[in-house]
């Protein structure tokens, strides 16, 4: 993957951050020469949309979202989904931050944590509708969910 | 960038927000990070009801799924914490709010809508202000309430982002 943030990255705030590929060849990556690309972006072409990565500052760690497939892949390596390889339709994007921000009484130090949660829902089979989510932590661990 | 979330609290007659509040301390007095020390819930009464709110600034496209709940802090007996979501703002006051007991647990957590009533914030849509609606806590005593400090809590809000 060719990833060139360009210099001026003072503006990123998440850990992760996401890159979305088009079938035409167009890529958008959310922090781009200094700017910050709107989530809306994505959402206005999902029809295009063929693989959606989330990727850390220094590019150690990455998750990507197979959508012709349905395969989720850690570093670009395929070897997340546990589940069997069975027929999908329909295979839509799931992605979203979950922010638990905390307040309490005399609380000075407040926690603001955010879990990514990544991965994609299908009809199976027999129509079905089925999710599996990857939940990563800030620090790339993560855990799979149906 | 993305979303920016800061707490708000308002209070008084002609409803003053102060945002980025640094605690939720319940209290004798109808102020935003009341002093508890110098203005303790007395026994047997209720603490001012308190009205917060969540605001964001930045940049998203859209904000889902709120909810609050107190995730942490044990009450002692004969103390409760009354809370309820989506309520209109009124004067604070020591009155009995008459609302349910606070959720506990995520499962359960209290749903929170937007401040125009919608169950979602999306940036740049017509009229939205970029705020939660209104959340209203209170604490309640009985005369029987363990006298002393109560037990720190720690209250959870969590939205989802993109």
């Amino acid at each position: 993957m060719d990833i060139n943030m360009g210099d001026n990255n003072s503006m990123e705030s998440l850990t992760f951050s996401w890159i979305a590929f088009f079938n035409d060849g167009k890529i958008i990556k959310q922090y781009e020469e200094g700017i910050e690309h709107r989530f809306q972006e994505v959402k206005d072409n999902l029809i295009n949309l063929i693989r959606f990565s989330l990727v850390n500052k220094n590019f150690s760690i990455c998750f990507t979202v197979e959508l012709k497939n349905g395969f989720i892949l850690y570093n670009n390596y395929r070897g997340i989904n546990l589940e069997e390889i069975e027929y999908k339709e329909n295979i839509r994007l799931i992605f979203f931050r979950r922010h638990q921000i905390e307040i309490g009484e005399n609380l000075k130090q407040k926690n603001h944590t955010i879990t990514y949660h990544l991965g994609f829902q299908y009809l199976d089979k027999l129509g079905n509708n089925k999710k599996i989510i990857l939940q990563i932590d800030e620090e790339g661990n993560w855990i799979l969910s149906e | 960038m993305s979303a920016i979330f800061h707490w708000c609290e308002s209070n008084g007659a002609g409803e003053i927000e102060t945002q980025d509040i640094t605690n939720l301390n319940f209290g004798n007095l109808d102020t935003p990070n009341v002093n508890v020390t110098l203005y303790p819930v007395t026994r047997g009464q209720n603490s001012y009801s308190k009205y917060i709110r969540g605001f964001f600034t930045g940049t998203w496209t859209d904000i889902t799924a709120i909810k609050f709940w107190k995730s942490l802090g044990n009450l002692v007996s004969g103390e409760t914490i009354k809370a309820a979501a989506n309520v209109s703002y009124v004067t604070p006051s020591k009155t009995s709010t008459g609302d349910s007991n606070i959720p506990i647990l995520e499962s359960t957590a209290l749903s929170v809508n937007s401040a125009e009533g919608e169950v979602n914030i999306e940036y740049g849509g017509s009229a939205v202000s970029g705020y939660t609606a209104y959340i209203r806590l209170q604490l309640q005593s009985l005369i029987s309430t363990t006298p002393g400090a109560v037990n720190q809590k720690t209250f959870t809000l969590q939205y989802d982002e993109v």
